[in-house]
This record gives C-alpha cells, sequence and structure tokens, in this order.
C-alpha cells in the first residue's frame, strides 16, 4: 500500500492524468477489437446488402467535405490573380504567398456575430443560406471526377443537375425576402429573373448535345468523347458551348452578370442583412458554384476527366533495372550526388551559410524530391489519379477564366442582362438545336 | 386572469420600459413608413414622399458604397424604375464659408482646400485671387506659370480619378487601380512641390510658398515623357468595353438650354456642346498667352462625358509643356505685409476646375478678415441634374449619372 502510494504521491499531475487514461484507453481499444471481431461480419453484411445507400452516404460526405478546400482554393484564386491584374500584391501575410487567407477568412467568419435583423422572418432568413448551399453542393454528386470517382451515375444526371442547381433560386428569394431590408429584396427579386431567364438558355444549350450523345448522364457523355482531344464536344457543338459557358457566368452570379450583389447598386443584395456563418455559407456557395459551372462545363464540351492527348511517356514503373546496364551504375552513384549539389547551391549562393549546412539541406532537398517522383510516378499509374488531374486542371482553367472575367469586365444592367437572355441567348440555342437535330437526321440517312 | 397588455410578435418583455429599442422598433415594423417623420414642409416634399401604388423608398446613401462621399439619395422606386429623386445634402457640411469670416485672409485660404478633395488647388485659387482683386496685388509671372503648371496637374489627377471611379460604379474592378497609379505620381509629385498630397495649401496672396525645386521638376520630366502614351494603355480596359459603351451611351442627356437654365460649368456643359471654358471666356492668370483647345463633344451623353475629359487631360498636358518652355525667371511671391487689411470693397474671381466653376465672392470691410465669403461649387449645381436625368431609368442607371457627372461631396456640402 505504502509502495503505491508514495508512487502516485510523486508524480506530477501529467503523469496522474496518463496513469490513469493510458490503461483506460487500452482496455477500451482491447474491447472495441473485441467488439469489432465479433460482430464485424454482420455490419459487413449489411452494409453489402445496402450497398447503393452507402455508396450514397459516403459519396455525400467527401462531397461535403470536398467543397471546404475547392472554395478555399477558388477564394484564394480570386485573391490573388485579381490582385495581380489590378497590378496589386494580394494576401501574402498568412501562409505562404497568403495561401492560407481564405482559411483565416473562413474562421473569421465562423467567429463573427450571428445576428438576425429586428423584423425578419427568423425561420426563413435561418434556412435561406442552407438552401442555397445545399442545392449548390448536391449538383456535385453526378460530376464524374475521374474514372469510378463519382457520386451517383444516374441516367438522367444532366437534368437532376439542372433540377437541383436551380432550387438556389428559392434559397436567394427567401434570403430577400426574409431580410426586411430592401436592397435585399431587390437583390432576391433581381436573382430570381436572372436566374430564370438564364436556366432557359442553359438548359436548351446542352439539349442538342444530348441529342449527339443520346444520353444524359454525365458518366456517359464523358465516356463519349475519350479518344484524344478532337472527340471532345466542343468541336460538334461549339455554339452551345459558347452559350452555356455565358449562361453558366450568369448562373453563378458571376460579373458581368453579378447584379445580385452588384455592389455599387444594391450594396450585397439579398447577403445584405447577413453576417457570421449565415453570410459564409452564401459566400461558400457562390464560390463553390464558380467550381461546379466549371466542372460542369469540362464535363460537357471539354472531354471531362479524360486525357486531351496519349502521354508520351510510360507512366507504369516497371521498370527493368538490368536494361539499364551501365547508365544504372551512373544513376546511383553520381546522380544523387549531382542532384544534391544542385539543390545546396542556391542556399550556399544566396547565404552565408556554412557550406556543411547547405549540403545537409541539399541532401534532406533531394530526398524529398526522389520520394516524390516514385510516389508520383506510382501514382499516375492509377487510372483515376491521372483523371482527377486532367479533370481539375481543365476546372480550374475555367475557374481562372471566371475570376478573369470579374477583374475585366463592368457590370451589365438589369434591362440588357433579360435582353440579352430572350434576345439572343435563346434564339441562338435553339437555332443550335435545330441544327443539331437536322444534322443528325441527315448523317443517320 | 389579468388582462395585460397584447402579446408582441417579438418576444418583448411586458415589463421592456419605454426606451427599450425593441419597444421603439416594434412601432415601426411592417411598415414602410415615409422617410420624413415630421410633417411635410414644402408642397415637394409632400409630394415627393406621398407613396403611390406599389411604389416605395430607396435610400441610396449616406453610406453607400457609390456615392462618392456622403450623398443620400432617397428614390421613389416602382420595382427598378426611379420615379422620383430626392438628394439629401448636408451630411459633410463644416461651414466653410463662415470658418472663413472668422480667419483672417491668410487663414481663410486653407480652409477652401478640402471643399473639393481631390482638386485641391482649383479652390484656393478663386479665394486667393478674389483676396489678391481686394487688396490689388500684382503677382509675379513666374508665380503665375508655377499656379498654372501645378493646378493643371492638379486637373490631370482629378480626371484620372473620375476615370477609375466610373468604371467602379459600373462594377469594373481594374481601372480605378490603373487611375491611381497616374494619380500617386501626380500627387507625389505635388507633394514634393508643396509639402502635402492631398490638401496643398500652396497659393499665397500674391504668389505661391516655394519656388520649382530639384525633385519636383525630375519627377515632372521623368512622368511627362511617357504621360500621354500611359493613359492611352490604362483607357484600353474601357474604350473599346462593349458593355461599357452599352450601359452609358444614350443616358442621362443634357441639352444646352437645360445646361444654360441650371448653370452647369465645365466638362459636363462642354460635353453637351457648349464650348464655355473659363480660361478663355473671363481670361485670368497667364492663360491668353496660352495656347489650347477647348474640347466639346455633341452627344451630351454619360459617355460624351468621359472621352471628352480625356481630351482635357491631353490639353492639360499641352499647357504644362508650354510653361515648361516659357516660364520666366523672378520672384515668386509680391511683397506683401503679414497682416493684410484691404480696404471696403467686394470681389468676384472664378477659375475653371476640373468639375466647371469654382468661384469665391469676397466681401472686404476693412478688418484683417473678410465680411463674407461665398464660395460657388460647380459640383453643387451639376448634382441638381439628377432630379432630371434619373427618373423614368433604372436603379443601375444612378452609378453611370451619378460618377459621369463626377460630384464631390467635400464641395457641395461646403
Amino acid at each position: 500500500m505504502s509502495v503505491v502510494g508514495s508512487s502516485w504521491r510523486r508524480l506530477t499531475l501529467p503523469g496522474k492524468v496518463l496513469a490513469v487514461t493510458v490503461p483506460v484507453l487500452v482496455v477500451l481499444t482491447i474491447g472495441l477489437l473485441a467488439v469489432v471481431a465479433l460482430v464485424g461480419p454482420i455490419v459487413i453484411d449489411v452494409l453489402a446488402a445496402n450497398m447503393p445507400l452507402v455508396r450514397f452516404v459516403v459519396a455525400a460526405t467527401a462531397v461535403i467535405i470536398m467543397t471546404i478546400p475547392t472554395a478555399f482554393l477558388v477564394i484564394y484564386m480570386e485573391l490573388k490573380v485579381i490582385a495581380r491584374m489590378n497590378l496589386r500584391i494580394g494576401p501574402d501575410r498568412v501562409g505562404p504567398f497568403g495561401a492560407l487567407q481564405s482559411v483565416v477568412h473562413g474562421l473569421k467568419v465562423l467567429g463573427k456575430e450571428d445576428f438576425t435583423p429586428t423584423g425578419a422572418d427568423r425561420l426563413i432568413f435561418t434556412w435561406a443560406p442552407i438552401v442555397v448551399f445545399l442545392a449548390s453542393i448536391m449538383t456535385l454528386l453526378v460530376i464524374p471526377f475521374a474514372p469510378g470517382l463519382f457520386g451517383q451515375d444516374l441516367n438522367i444526371g444532366l437534368l437532376y443537375f439542372f433540377a437541383i442547381g436551380g432550387l438556389s433560386i428559392v434559397g436567394l428569394l427567401m434570403a430577400g425576402w426574409a431580410s426586411f431590408n430592401k436592397y435585399s429584396l431587390l437583390g432576391g427579386l433581381r436573382s430570381a429573373a436572372q436566374v430564370v431567364s438564364y436556366e432557359i438558355p442553359l438548359t436548351l444549350s446542352v439539349v442538342g448535345l444530348i441529342l449527339l450523345a443520346g444520353t444524359m448522364s454525365l458518366n456517359q457523355l464523358v465516356l463519349g468523347q475519350s479518344g484524344s482531344l478532337f472527340d471532345w464536344y466542343i468541336w460538334q457543338q461549339p455554339l452551345g458551348a459558347l452559350i452555356f459557358l455565358i449562361a453558366a457566368v450568369a448562373e453563378a452570379n458571376r460579373t458581368p452578370f453579378d447584379l445580385t450583389e452588384a455592389d455599387s447598386e444594391i450594396v450585397a443584395g439579398f447577403a445584405t442583412e447577413y453576417s457570421g456563418m449565415r453570410f459564409g455559407f452564401f459566400f461558400f456557395a457562390e464560390y463553390v458554384n464558380v467550381f461546379i459551372m466549371s466542372a460542369l462545363a469540362v464535363t460537357l464540351f471539354f472531354g471531362g476527366w479524360t486525357a486531351p492527348f496519349d502521354w508520351p511517356f510510360p507512366l507504369d514503373v516497371s521498370l527493368d533495372p538490368a536494361s539499364l546496364g551501365i547508365w544504372l551504375l551512373v544513376l546511383v552513384t553520381v546522380v544523387p550526388v549531382l542532384l544534391t549539389l544542385l539543390f545546396a547551391a542556391p542556399f550556399w549562393i544566396s547565404s552565408r551559410m556554412p557550406t556543411w549546412q547547405a549540403l545537409v539541406i541539399g541532401f534532406i532537398l533531394f530526398n524529398l524530391f526522389a520520394v516524390a517522383v516514385v510516389f508520383g510516378l506510382a501514382f499516375m499509374s492509377f487510372d483515376w489519379v491521372v483523371g482527377l488531374v486532367w479533370f481539375m486542371l481543365k476546372s480550374y482553367v475555367f475557374v481562372y477564366t471566371f475570376v478573369w472575367l470579374r477583374a475585366t469586365l463592368p457590370r451589365v444592367r438589369v434591362d440588357q442582362l433579360m435582353g440579352f437572355a430572350w434576345k439572343w441567348l435563346l434564339p441562338a440555342s435553339l437555332l443550335n438545336l435545330f441544327v443539331t437535330a437536322a444534322a443528325i437526321v441527315v448523317v443517320a440517312r | 386572469m389579468t388582462a395585460g397588455p397584447p402579446k408582441s410578435r417579438y418576444d418583448i418583455p411586458a415589463h421592456a420600459s419605454a426606451d427599450d429599442p425593441r419597444v421603439m422598433l416594434e412601432e415601426q415594423i411592417g411598415v414602410f413608413e415615409s422617410i420624413p417623420p415630421y410633417p411635410p414642409r414644402t408642397e415637394r416634399e409632400a409630394e415627393f414622399y406621398s407613396l403611390g401604388d406599389g411604389q416605395m423608398f430607396l435610400n441610396i446613401g449616406p453610406h453607400h458604397p457609390a456615392t462618392h462621399g456622403v450623398l443620400r439619395v432617397v428614390f421613389k422606386i416602382s420595382g427598378e424604375q426611379i420615379v422620383d429623386v430626392d438628394p439629401v445634402l448636408g451630411y459633410l457640411h463644416r461651414g466653410v464659408e463662415k470658418l472663413c469670416e472668422n480667419a483672417d485672409y491668410h487663414q481663410a485660404i486653407c480652409y477652401m482646400d478640402p471643399l473639393e478633395y481631390v482638386s485641391s488647388l482649383f479652390c484656393e485659387w478663386p479665394a486667393v485671387m478674389a483676396f489678391e482683386k481686394l487688396l490689388d496685388v500684382e503677382v509675379p509671372r513666374r508665380a503665375e506659370y508655377i499656379r498654372v503648371l501645378s493646378s493643371e496637374l492638379n486637373r490631370i489627377a482629378s480626371h484620372a480619378l473620375f476615370v477609375g471611379f466610373m468604371a467602379l460604379d459600373l462594377g469594373g474592378l481594374t481601372p480605378i487601380l490603373y487611375g491611381f497609379i497616374e494619380r500617386d505620381e501626380m500627387v507625389e509629385m505635388l507633394a514634393s512641390l508643396t509639402g502635402q498630397r492631398m490638401l496643398f495649401n500652396y497659393f499665397r496672396i500674391g504668389g505661391v510658398n516655394g519656388d520649382l525645386n530639384h525633385d519636383f521638376m525630375s519627377r515632372l520630366g521623368a512622368w511627362m515623357g511617357r504621360a500621354a502614351e500611359q493613359i492611352e494603355a490604362n483607357l484600353g480596359l474601357l474604350n473599346e468595353n462593349e458593355i461599357f459603351v452599352r450601359r452609358m451611351r444614350g443616358m442621362g442627356l443634357l441639352d444646352r438650354e437645360t445646361a444654360f437654365s441650371i448653370g452647369v460649368t465645365g466638362p459636363n456643359l462642354r460635353a453637351s456642346g457648349v464650348p464655355f471654358d473659363f480660361r478663355r471666356a473671363h481670361p485670368y492668370s497667364v492663360f491668353p498667352e496660352l495656347d489650347f483647345d477647348i474640347p466639346t463633344r455633341q452627344e451630351g451623353d454619360c459617355l460624351a462625358r468621359y472621352p471628352l475629359r480625356i481630351d482635357e487631360i491631353k490639353q492639360s498636358l499641352r499647357i504644362i509643356d508650354q510653361c515648361l518652355h516659357e516660364m520666366p525667371d523672378g520672384p515668386v511671391m509680391a511683397k506683401l505685409p503679414r497682416l493684410v487689411r484691404p480696404r471696403p470693397g467686394r470681389a468676384f474671381a472664378g477659375v475653371e476646375g476640373p468639375r466647371g466653376l469654382n468661384a469665391v465672392y469676397a466681401i472686404a470691410d476693412g478688418a484683417d478678415q473678410p465680411f463674407r465669403m461665398r464660395v460657388h461649387d460647380p459640383s453643387f449645381v451639376n448634382l441638381q441634374l439628377l432630379n432630371l436625368m434619373l427618373p423614368g431609368n433604372l436603379v443601375a442607371d444612378m452609378m453611370a449619372v451619378f460618377s459621369s457627372l463626377d460630384p464631390i461631396m467635400g464641395g457641395i456640402d461646403k
């Protein structure tokens, strides 16, 4: 007794905590393992029996989690790219080159007061951002990111996309109405008018594509474009792609069609009265929408995850060392030394660092490089990694275009916006549809 | 059960005191009140603040991103269409005229600076000129040339800012930063000459505060070499922009008769085809000796006011060039006592500022302070055009019209 007691008294506070928690954790772990061993097979059976449901839940979770870095990246791109176009520096304080700026933005938004104005319709006011956010991210479920990497392969994928995407107007209208603010009201009405008008050319512009491809499943559409650059649907539907891109800018409420939040006219539109994370949801949804619209454009007209050309180098690492002959010796002995010196050179030249320190840094960098090369090659031999890389590259080209537009163009007026949709885009998309249909009939004969 | 007050929709406790803000808000909820809570004071107010069917009031300002400063414009709108406009002034009122009457003649000049804070020299100049007329002082010719030189630089700075802000009001993010590059260059130049970046306080009764210095001249020389080219390059973003042109063309039309009847001056008048420039119409300083044109446009719409100002920038560059070539040597200040007491009398002096006629009417009573100062500000006159141009247009057009008139609230509210 005295031995245990004196030992206990001699422990510091963290030691006491550890002395209690470690055994408890060990017991819990063993218990959990036992439970898994006993119940595991049953659970797996249940999951296997409900595979579509499991897949849906996993996909939905993955999509929601995926939106966070996506939105952060798009926001950071917007800050930085517009800054460079404006001959400014942009964010450069948080993280390397200010890369964590949007993370800090997110934290700031979380920490702010969640304010509801007196006179607002509390219920609708609270739900509006959630509706907008969900409507935009639910569309991600049908987008094929890579071979085998998609939420659901719906046979009416495109229809689902437009139907769910159109729901966001409801949220904007809710926000505009419930805020008890005239700017919000005007913003909400503008957004309703705008999205309703542009939804029609947006949908009609892809009908020609659907006729051509004979499917509405986004996965099948991508597979139909596999091959090279010249198999993309943009070559068969150039007018449709143009209309789609213009309408997509309007659908994502971006400059030059960002009338719903025209800051020089109606302050912040529907979001005027929102603060804290409710505003964060709007903000989030807007930037995720930019990515989604880019991703859809890529999927429909620019080949989705298919590579634009065959990769000229074989990516499988089934390299036979023996075939290298004498070069193997060079690779093993000379190349590491050379690369280490190469990586060490800038440190040695630019600072007053002792030579040995520069060499150590060079050696560490060389190791990182080697690991990156080996793992990069290994990952590239997976189909879905290559597909994802191509898909993201193409999508971010379009995100960049969205940002570029914002830095370049002024805003159109309400009547010009509506006139453009009804007088130009709608007839053009109908023309596109008729020409495509006629061409299909002619070719079929 | 006791009969208490009716239960509130917004959960205000029954024991809340009368000055609980929620209690006061409770009375207004659900009703879009007419904006002045008092009974209308004039017929116009009564007419404006009575709402028709489907109409509502919309306050733009005083804290609004698009009003340059603190203008508040009350719109009566039907949908997005403006039915009537009521600009409400006075949020920046400092009583400059009264302040000037309580300062001596030298001190009064520095009160004039913050009137049009982007073109301060043009506010100092008429005051200085009026006092010189009262005192009957001969200004050295070198001082006059320096005044013309520095004020034309200031005009370019003001117009460069105008272009940027007009684009910003229409939603373009980039041109304002390009405009600011040029403006910063000029402002730094003027700072090396006058010691201040914005409110220069450079002109003195009988001359200017200091002679041209090396820093100023070297900056000016470097800038003049590339100025015209640089300004052209910066404007490329707007000149060929279809959206920009579509929004400005035919908007805010101003014909000659209306302009005359209201008393519009400056670029807004010249854009309606009237070649009226105070520098030529009532020549002052050394302008009779300088060679420059008066650019005009015939259209009279918002779009015309924009290239007109660009033309004015080019003319200003011409004037600066001539000033540099023809500037004589000599003193930059007339000999004057520290405390000036002009004989009783009255004097009017006006200059052509970047927004129109900047003028001062000063009355002296023999004391060392002006008896009365009256400041004429061009923005104040130009702002009245809002009432004529806006009704019938959309809310978004307010930004195009307002920024093309280029008012500065510091001068309007005085």
